[in-house]
Order: C-alpha cells, then sequence, then structure tokens
C-alpha cells in the first residue's frame, strides 16, 4: 500500500514485511469463520456450524504449527515475552521497534487464540438442545458432560466476543493516540519500520503447506469422530 | 367464549387428517386441558382427532405452554440418547425401544399443544406466530413428525439397525422441518 501523503512524512521508510501471507490469511479466514459460526447458531444452521468449528479448529493447528515453524514474526519464541517485558512495555511504548506483536500485543494474541480453542473444544464435545446435531467429540463424553458443555459453549462466547471487541478497540486506540495504524498490515503484510529494525524473515512456502496438510489431517481426523488409529 | 370455540372448532376441522391419536371427547375445550396425555388409538381412523382447543384464559394458556415446553423437551432429551445409540454400530436396542416409545407416545400431543392464543403475544415462547399465519401448513408438517415418529418406533421394536437408523433420520429430518420456519432461535443469554 502507497503511503498516504496527507498523513504521513514524504521522508517515511517504504513499508517492509511484517506479516506473511499465512498469517493473514488466518487472521481473516478466522474473523469470517467466527462471524460464521455465530449467524449459524442463531440460525439454526447448526449442520454447517459444526463445518465451521472443525475449519476453526483446523486454523488454530495451523496457526499453533506455523507459530513453531513459520516466519520469524509468527514465531511464538520471538513474540511470546512475561509480566516484566509487559510492564516495560507499559512503561515507554514508543521504545519497542521491533517488527510484529509487542509485549501486550502478544498477550492479547495469546489470549485470544487460547480463548478461540477452549470455545471450539466445548463445542465439539456438545449437544444440540434437540439432539439433532453433535459435535465430532461428542461421544467421547457422557451426554451430561455434553450438555454442560453445550451450555458453556454459549456463555463463553460472550467472553470470546469481549476480547473481540477488545481486540479492536486496542486497535482504534492505538490509531487515536499514537497514530499508529494497525489494520494495514494485517492487510498487506507490510509496515513502515525504522531503517535499523528487522522486517520480518519469511519461512519457506513449503513448510507453510507442510502445516496446512498437517492441520487439514488433524481437522479430518477430529469431524470423523476421532476414530482410533490402525482401524 | 365463542371466538375461543371457533379457533377450537377451526383448528379440529384443520388436524382432522391427522390419525395418531383419536379421542372424541377432544370436542370439549374444557375437558381436554384436564388430560396431559391424550390416549393414542389407532385402531379407529375414523374417530374425531385430538383438538388444539384453545385457551379460555391466559392462565389456561400458559398452562398449556408449559406442558408443550416441557413435552418438546421430553421429545429433546428422548433425541439426545437416540442419537448417540445410533453412532454406535450396534445401539443398545433396549434404550432405542423406550426412547422411540417416548418420542412416539409424546408426537401425537403436538397438535393440541398450539391452539390459538398460545403464541409469542401471551407469553414466553419460541413458537414463532408464523404458525397461526399459516395454519395449513404447520398441520402438515405436524403430521409428517407424527407419521415419522410412530413409523421408527414400529422399526425399532423389529429390530433390523439399518432400518431403525434411517427411519430415526427421518424423523430428524421433519422436527428440523418444523423448527427451521416455526421456531424462533434461542434468546439472549
Amino acid at each position: 500500500m502507497h503511503p498516504n501523503p496527507t498523513t504521513e512524512l514524504v521522508e517515511a521508510p517504504p513499508p517492509r514485511p511484517v506479516w506473511d501471507l499465512p498469517i493473514r490469511l488466518f487472521h481473516w479466514l478466522l474473523t469470517a469463520l467466527i462471524a460464521f459460526s455465530w449467524w449459524t447458531a442463531k440460525n439454526g444452521q447448526l449442520d454447517w456450524h459444526v463445518w465451521s468449528g472443525v475449519a476453526i479448529l483446523t486454523l488454530l493447528v495451523f496457526r499453533l504449527l506455523w507459530g513453531l515453524f513459520g516466519s520469524s514474526t509468527a514465531r511464538f519464541a520471538n513474540f511470546v515475552r512475561g509480566p516484566r517485558a509487559i510492564r516495560d512495555y507499559l512503561r515507554n511504548v514508543h521504545g519497542w521497534r521491533l517488527a510484529g506483536h509487542n509485549p501486550l500485543g502478544a498477550m492479547s494474541v495469546i489470549v485470544l487464540l487460547l480463548a478461540t480453542a477452549l470455545q471450539v473444544g466445548l463445542g465439539l464435545i456438545s449437544v444440540d438442545e434437540d439432539g439433532l446435531n453433535e459435535g465430532p467429540l461428542a461421544h467421547l463424553v457422557s451426554l451430561e458432560a455434553s450438555e454442560a458443555a453445550r451450555d458453556l459453549h454459549e456463555d463463553f462466547f460472550n467472553v470470546l466476543l469481549a476480547l473481540i471487541v477488545l481486540h479492536v478497540a486496542a486497535i482504534l486506540f492505538y490509531r487515536l493516540a499514537f497514530g499508529r495504524r494497525l489494520t494495514a498490515p494485517i492487510i498487506t503484510g507490510r509496515a513502515a519500520l525504522d531503517p535499523d529494525v528487522e522486517p520480518m524473515r519469511p519461512a519457506r512456502a513449503w513448510v507453510a503447506l507442510a502445516c496446512l496438510a498437517a492441520a487439514i489431517a488433524v481437522g479430518r481426523w477430529v469431524a470423523a469422530g476421532a476414530p482410533p488409529f490402525g482401524r | 367464549m365463542r371466538t375461543a370455540l371457533l379457533a377450537a372448532a377451526a383448528a379440529i376441522t384443520l388436524l382432522a387428517g391427522c390419525r395418531e391419536a383419536a379421542d372424541d371427547q377432544a370436542a370439549n375445550t374444557a375437558a381436554a386441558k384436564d388430560r396431559p396425555v391424550f390416549p393414542v388409538t389407532d385402531d379407529d381412523p375414523a374417530a374425531a382427532t385430538p383438538a388444539a382447543a384453545a385457551p379460555r384464559n391466559k392462565e389456561e394458556a400458559l398452562k398449556l405452554m408449559h406442558e408443550r415446553h416441557e413435552g418438546m423437551e421430553d421429545i429433546g432429551d428422548a433425541f439426545k440418547v437416540l442419537s448417540r445409540e445410533m453412532k454406535s454400530d450396534s445401539p443398545d436396542l433396549a434404550a432405542v425401544r423406550t426412547h422411540s416409545a417416548t418420542v412416539a407416545r409424546l408426537a401425537p400431543q403436538v397438535s393440541r399443544w398450539f391452539p390459538a392464543g398460545t403464541g409469542p403475544d401471551v407469553g414466553k415462547t419460541r413458537a414463532k406466530s408464523e404458525i397461526w399465519q399459516k395454519p395449513e401448513d404447520f398441520a402438515a408438517r405436524t403430521r409428517a413428525f407424527q407419521a415419522a415418529a410412530q413409523k421408527f418406533d414400529a422399526t425399532a421394536k423389529a429390530g433390523d439397525v439399518a432400518a431403525i437408523k434411517a427411519s430415526f433420520g427421518e424423523v430428524g429430518k421433519t422436527c428440523k422441518a418444523c423448527h427451521d420456519p416455526y421456531r424462533a432461535p434461542e434468546s439472549d443469554h
């Protein structure tokens, strides 16, 4: 994306890679699938709701693998930091210049991923009110557990929604308070970095395809009800 | 109370094609409310059908709506157990028969659970007002469910697992065929 001449300095450095294509696809597919899951649940389209949940699971498994083997800014080891780093970051927000998640953003990412994983996990073992649809792993737990999981699945969506609202609010805050544009990079993959800051080191495309293949395999196995191997 | 009686008469006419439950007292609006369960007699198809007896007052309406809610929940609970059994290669036929009988016993009740005056304007319910705007369609879908429920129960008693699974699937479709157009989504928690 070209810098907007009305808001960017003329000597602003050209945007450099921050988020790779897999990360961006993951982000926007997850956004779309969460919206789709909500819609299908509201409208009683539970066949599609279960499908959507399995698709989200597949995305989460991919993100987990990409966090181990992916590009530099996707790797957990490069961005998950402790409370001290978060405290230092909060004391001097503008002192943080590395490409990728800042320490607070990293915590937000981890919490959102874990909350989404919990929500999917609850859905996988839930039964609907009519007994017409079940999550693909519901048969692994008792009917009572499935009913309890369904109640939690419904309630926990509000928690997930609150976290998403907080996520969007934080992006707005960075825009309004610091003039930072965080949305454009997650679309284009590029952001203006200071000249001495190292941009994202991309992983190879075949690694992404291998992670995707593994994630799809896990998704399909779960969708099939997690049958034991060798049967 | 003329309106109520007229509504009851209209409902009886509409449901006249339903042969599952028969009770000639059904035309009596007063009698209907005191009998939570209609006797099911398959041997006399010519007998009068259960009336969707319109409630005479709000209290009676709410009572029926409560009974309807509980009944639907019982059907749902039976379905949950059945769904699990249907996933098994060798379902527990005794459990299947118990719950197929529950569904078959409650299915005819649906005909008298939705009289006029038991909609969302009267009390808390997910029954949509469309039910009373398209009574023929609603009655047809009700009958489809009732027929599927009886067939499933008969298949369960016979004991052929493949046939049981197939006929259970058919019942599920008839539930959904009515829930999709006529049941509102759950209210927000």
